[in-house]
């Protein structure tokens, strides 16, 4: 198993909102879904990843509403709003800028 | 009505949305729980470790719970509220405390923020006029004079003029009196002589008519300028005023403008301009062609734009330079001269007042402050628990100490409006005793500048409060908190700290006690010394005798001693006599140079001495005593032979060692509108009027008969049994039937000059006393709270002490000992900031030593005792403590 590292600050939302834009989920499945497409190298706890949940529901990006889960268990499902969409877009522009800067710089030094 | 309904069916929906996002939150960790057990149990675990491990997944539902509600957005309000309501019943639950903290936070920055506003209105506050950091005031120096702030001469200004590049413009101006008659109400009211440049120099708008033009200078076109309260009283705001003309003084002047509502002159008060002057008019004579010795002339300059007061300065002293080359009685008088920014010049007499008394009350407020912390933290002693319990059940730190922010802004906002309240009245008081150096301050308003200064101070406060038990608060371990009953291992870290606080606040009040003490000696000192005069039961006023009805000296001595001589016969009256210059009245100072015989003939060697012409019953109707020689006579008259009477200060320095009476000394007198010197024989001495103020004795003082010379400005002085006051009808009677032209000014008993004279050292005593015993309050009350709270942390140990054989007197001393450290660190600290304080204080002070030992023992002395005080009921229940009780209950 790949050693987890922690997750940059400011960049949890995004992983989260990248999440939910190929399917809603609940939170669990959040964290899960993190764990496994980022090879383990994320690990987000329910810990950091319910108050991330509210807070971008109260920001109106995402949306949650009850469901029923595969266990057949009631679970709060979010899904991705138009909002959060052009969030996502944005936030991922940004990121790919940075990563970019930070490369470019890394490169020169080597 | 529907307003109300609307926000209660607001206030409804809210909490029920909160509500129902709690119970939403709830379910979805239950159901997460739900789902990560279930996991467990696929892989194999029973039902009971399954739930267990989820919840340890989820890092406890209850501190998640908190941490979601920490980050929802909305959440915020929601917990500030939660916080406010928590912090209001925390601080109902103790009253006692919250009364006192509240109360004594109320106090302290009603003090602080009435003070600073006077302080910013009067110092701080930029002159209204344009530019006013380019105004300076100019003063000469001459080193006989024995101040460097002498008015200067005309023909002295026109030098300085044509010589000076850093001025722009300079003007001058010289405050008398005047009568304005031509109706069946003549009325005497200050007049300005002023240069034509003077009020357009300040840069300020007349609101009807013109300033001054080059054509109304000297003898040219008469025109006179009018305040706009004298306009409205007078001349019942009439706006067609400009162009008619008024019988002023014996002359036809032409109004030519009225000033603005709020103007005002803002000038030292030794300059004699005061703040407000009704009525301003050009010199009438040619000031630049006067003689080149007769300094009255108060000069205003505004500086080039650019130009520093520094700059000014250095170019100034250039130009006494050149003049002392050029006039060899400059030269041996050391001419200098002295260019001071008007803003720091108008209050330089105030400001030291000021400064200390904004000194006193800021440490106050801190005194105030670390008293509330004390008992916050005494407070948080007993509440660590509380503390540690909200802790394990999931609150984060930042949240504890957002919960003693809160409470901290919730004791400080009602400190704070407390606060403003009490500055209010404060300043309201302030206001109504208006002492004359407060000119600038005549409203009691609470202007955004003060609300803002005490809303910084609670602020600062609150933070303080919040942070200081919360610091304590998070410092400590969780758990061993909770096992532990009493606080245990943190008391001896909190009882360092208070004890530290404790020695701050014996500092202070030992430092503020000094101050006081030495203050009401001072005002003690200005209320025993004899001013030269008994003011009790004595009225005066002021009569001006224009020029048109008494166009000569013999006129006016005639009038004069005919006056006085029905006054004489009013019923009840013991003594009337006329001065020139009443002793401490705000009439531009007469002071001249005087030669004794056998000295040379050079007026620049010449001694100076205030000069003032007297009727014969001046003396007797001041109650100055007579201490050689003899009074002035009826028979001293204009023919006969010249007689001065001179105060020992003079006599002292001219024939030391000799008898004053039959010298001769040469003075200026008053004769046919000129001042002429001439041989006088001394014939009395008298005891030195304080002219100037209760505590200077400026320079030697000679007297004239009125029949010798008769200045034009005149003040009487009558003596009679009882309240002064109740004279006044019958005098003013008495001169109307004399002279219904004539106008009297400023009726009043000769003790409301004393009092004003008194009044900032009065107003700074008194309030140094309050301030000193509000801390003195606040330290017992600290001490107290300090030693109760060990003591009763310490009990079972006394009782174990006890049982081992120490006496009731043993614990007491325990006690005693425990206040009494830190109080005498502070005390020594306290003495060290007083010591090192004293050169500044000593400005203030008259009659007393700043390191005077009897202020210092007696200080001491009350600390102790106040200290000790703060010891008494602790002490008494340490030495109650019952052995076996206690023992029994550990």
């Amino acid at each position: 198993m790949t050693q987890s590292i922690d997750i940059p600050p400011g960049t949890l939302d995004l992983l989260i909102l990248r999440t939910l834009a190929l399917r809603p989920a609940h939170g669990v499945g959040v964290a899960d879904r993190i764990r496994v497409v980022s090879g383990g190298a994320f690990a987000a706890g329910p810990g950091s990843i319910f108050p991330a949940l509210r807070r971008l529901e109260d920001s109106g990006y995402i949306r949650g509403r009850w469901g029923e889960s595969e266990n057949k268990r009631r679970a709060r499902y979010y899904e991705i709003t138009p909002e959060g969409q052009k969030q996502l877009e944005e936030k991922k522009r940004h990121w790919l800028q940075i990563l970019a800067a930070v490369s470019s710089v890394l490169d020169q030094e080597a | 009505m529907s307003r109300l309904f609307h926000r209660i069916a607001h206030g409804a929906r809210l909490q029920f949305r909160r509500e129902r996002a709690e119970e939403d939150l709830r379910e979805e960790i239950e159901a997460c729980v739900d789902i990560l057990a279930d996991r467990k149990l696929a892989e194999g675990l029973d039902a009971a470790e399954a739930r267990r491990q989820a919840r340890m997944e989820l890092e406890g539902p209850e501190q998640l719970k908190e941490r979601v509600r920490d980050a929802r957005a909305g959440a915020t309000l929601d917990s500030i509220l939660q916080d406010l309501r928590y912090a209001f019943r925390t601080l109902r639950r103790s009253p006692g405390l919250s009364a006192v903290a509240i109360l004594t936070l109320a106090l302290g920055i009603g003090l602080n923020t009435a003070i600073f506003g006077v302080l910013y209105a009067v110092v701080l506050e930029p002159l209204p006029y344009h530019q006013p950091e380019r105004l300076a005031l100019l003063w000469s120096s001459f080193e006989k004079l024995g101040t460097a702030r002498a008015p200067m001469s005309g023909t002295l200004l026109k030098e300085i003029l044509e010589r000076s590049s850093a001025l722009e413009g300079a003007g001058a101006i010289w405050v008398g009196t005047g009568t304005f008659t031509g109706d069946a109400n003549p009325e005497q009211v200050k007049v300005a002589s002023v240069t034509t440049n003077f009020l357009s120099l300040l840069g300020i708008q007349p609101q009807l008519g013109r300033l001054f033009t080059e054509e109304e200078a000297a003898g040219g076109r008469p025109a006179i300028v009018l305040s706009d309260a004298l306009w409205r009283r007078r001349f019942a705001a009439d706006p067609a005023i400009i162009g008619k003309g008024v019988a002023f003084s014996g002359r036809n002047l032409t109004v030519v403008g009225v000033l603005p509502p709020d103007f005002r002159l803002h000038f030292p008060a030794d300059s004699n301009v005061p703040a407000d002057v009704p009525a301003f008019t050009p010199f009438p004579n040619a000031i630049f062609k006067g003689p080149r010795t007769l300094y009255y002339l108060r000069v205003l300059v505004r500086m080039k734009p650019g130009v520093s007061p520094q700059d000014a300065q250095r170019d100034l002293d250039r130009v006494a330079l050149e003049i002392r080359g050029a006039y060899t009685e400059f030269s041996a008088e050391k001419l200098t001269f002295h260019a001071i920014p008007m803003q720091g010049d108008a209050v330089r007499e105030i400001r030291p007042v000021l400064t200390v008394l904004f000194a006193g009350s800021t440490l106050v407020i801190v005194v105030v402050c670390i008293n509330v912390v004390n008992l916050l933290l005494a407070r948080a002693g007993q509440r660590g628990k509380e503390m540690a319990l909200r802790a394990s059940l999931g609150a984060s730190s930042s949240r504890i100490v957002r919960q003693l922010v809160t409470e901290g802004l919730v004791l400080c906002t009602a400190g704070f409006l407390g606060g403003i309240a009490l500055g209010g009245l404060a300043l309201r008081w302030f206001a109504s005793t208006r002492p004359d150096q407060l000119a600038r301050y005549r409203t009691a308003t609470l202007d955004w500048q003060m609300l803002a200064y005490a809303g910084g101070i609670s602020l600062a406060a609150a933070l303080l409060f919040g942070l200081a038990p919360a610091l304590e608060a998070l410092k400590t371990n969780l758990v061993e908190r909770l096992r532990d009953t009493r606080g245990g291992a943190r008391s001896a870290a909190y009882g360092k700290l208070r004890a530290a606080l404790i020695t701050c606040e014996v500092s202070l009040g030992f430092l503020l006690l000094i101050a006081a003490g030495l203050l009401l000696q001072t005002l003690f000192h200005l209320r025993q010394e004899r001013a030269g005069m008994d003011a009790r039961n004595v009225l005066t006023f002021e009569v001006d005798l224009p020029g048109r009805q008494y166009p000569n000296d013999a006129a006016r001595a005639a009038v004069v001693k005919r006056w006085e001589a029905r006054l004489a016969d009013l019923p009840g009256v013991s003594a009337v006599g006329g001065v020139s210059h009443l002793p401490l009245d705000d009439y531009p100072n007469w002071y001249g140079p005087y030669r004794l015989e056998g000295a040379e003939q050079n007026a620049g060697a010449a001694l100076l001495a205030d000069q003032r012409a007297i009727t014969p019953g001046y003396f007797q109707a001041m109650g100055t005593r007579l201490l050689e020689g003899r009074h002035f006579e009826p028979l001293d008259q204009a023919q006969s032979r010249l007689v001065s009477i001179v105060d020992e200060t003079l006599a002292r320095a001219a024939w030391p060692g000799r008898g004053a009476v039959g010298q001769k000394i040469n003075v200026e007198r008053w004769q046919n509108g000129a001042f002429v010197p001439v041989w006088t024989e001394v014939v009395g001495v008298v005891e030195h009027i304080r002219h100037h103020g209760l505590a200077t004795q400026l320079r030697g003082q000679v007297y004239l008969p009125y029949e010798q010379s008769s200045r034009p400005h005149l003040s009487y002085a009558v003596r009679a049994p009882g309240d002064p006051a109740h004279l006044a009808a019958a005098v003013r009677a008495e001169l109307h039937k004399l002279d219904p032209d004539l106008a009297l000014s400023k009726v009043r008993p000769m003790q409301a000059y004393i009092d004003k004279a008194r009044a900032p050292a009065d107003l700074t005593a008194k309030l140094a006393a309050v301030f000193a015993l509000f801390t003195l309050l606040l330290t017992a009350l600290g001490v107290h709270g300090v030693i109760d709270y060990s003591v009763s942390r310490r009990m079972p140990e006394m009782g174990i002490r006890m049982a081992l054989g120490a006496s009731h007197a043993d614990v007491r001393k325990l006690v005693f000992r425990e206040g009494l450290q830190p109080a005498v660190f502070g005390v020594a600290l306290g003495m060290a900031a007083s010591l090192a304080g004293a050169k500044w204080l000593a400005s203030l002070t008259y009659g007393v030593s700043p390191f005077d030992p009897a202020t210092y023992a007696t200080a001491f002395t009350v600390v102790a005792i106040t200290a000790l005080i703060g010891c008494w009921r602790p002490a008494r229940k340490a030495a109650g403590a019952n052995p076996a009780e206690i023992i029994r209950n550990e």
